[in-house]
């Protein structure tokens, strides 16, 4: 059998255990779905596996947010959280201290962070600025606040009461 | 000497290439999203392409340690480390910034990188070769 035979063989082979490693992977590679480069997917960016903070789904945050069993920070403008944001959630956009906010945020189980936009920057921003600040499990939402509305998320409007307090 | 050479180029190149598939398999995920930065393969096939690769690299690598089919195992690494090599100057000429995948972890794309593959490609080029035949030495008969 010759050299190229062999090859071929060794690739089919190899192919095949490849799927095969990939069904028993702990983070396996879903088949059926496509996967878009990072710069080319909207939202891709912000549910890369390695990002330096945890992400959370719309899906995962939901019960989290209905049971109050994790604190929300919405990483919007001021205007922009004033509109609506989800229920419950404190207001802490990019620039501003966190201090005033750290007690409540340090007591809670979990932190979610959002913003607006799907490659999470300022989110990013604001939870590398708690974690930095000691608040323990913290994490972005994917999708921001576009998909929490889609995805029927508890919501209100109004400004932060507890910011407010803590600024004075 | 040349035999001793190719056995070390070939047991080498087989660890570093089981190492490769190793590193990847905890997160198949992360893998094929390095693959789809690439820009290169169709979105739809990249997550069966980074599924093959990790397992073509394992068997080619673990082919390549016990001494078994070992010059189509050169052979095909060669293929892939040539394909590696074009996929990371392409995307470093066109200025995108990624990870490499590599070995798993964060490494960054680099020109290193290429070079690196490159001194791989060449051993696997000279391991699927095979020993040059001995040179025989012919007297003049006149």
């Amino acid at each position: 059998m010759g050299v190229l035979v062999r090859a071929v063989l060794l690739c089919f082979v190899g192919s095949v255990l490849g799927i095969a490693g990939n069904a028993l992977s702990p983070h396996p590679a879903r088949l059926g779905i496509p996967v878009h480069a990072s710069a080319e997917s909207n939202g891709a960016a912000c549910q890369d596996p390695r990002a330096s903070v945890a992400r959370v789904s719309v899906e995962e945050a939901k019960p989290l947010c209905i049971a109050c069993t994790a604190a929300f920070v919405d990483a919007r403008s001021a205007q922009e959280y004033a509109a609506g944001h989800i229920t419950g959630a404190v207001h802490l956009a990019p620039g501003q201290p966190a201090g005033p906010l750290l007690p409540k945020l340090s007591a809670a189980p979990t932190v979610i962070v959002y913003d607006r936009d799907r490659d999470c920057a300022a989110a990013d921003q604001i939870a590398v600025l708690l974690k930095s600040n000691g608040v323990r499990d913290v994490r972005v939402l994917t999708g921001a606040w576009p998909e929490w509305l889609a995805g029927g998320g508890p919501g209100e409007s109004g400004t932060c009461s507890l910011c407010a307090e803590g600024r004075q | 000497m040349m035999a001793r050479v190719l056995a070390v180029c070939r047991v080498v190149l087989g660890a570093l290439f089981i190492w490769a598939a190793v590193t990847k398999l905890p997160d198949m995920a992360a893998f094929a999203q390095d693959v789809a930065n690439y820009q290169v393969i169709p979105a739809a096939l990249v997550p069966i392409v980074a599924a093959a690769v990790v397992g073509i690299e394992l068997l080619a690598g673990i082919a390549l340690v016990i001494g078994v089919m070992d010059r189509p195992a050169a052979a095909v690494l060669a293929v892939l480390l040539a394909a590696f090599t074009a996929l990371l100057a392409q995307a470093l000429l066109r200025g995108i910034d990624l990870r490499c995948g590599c070995f798993g972890g964060d490494e960054r794309a680099s020109w290193w990188t290429v070079v690196r593959d490159l001194v791989m490609l060449a051993a696997a080029v000279a391991v699927a070769r095979g020993p040059l035949p001995a040179r025989t030495n012919v007297t003049n008969p006149a």
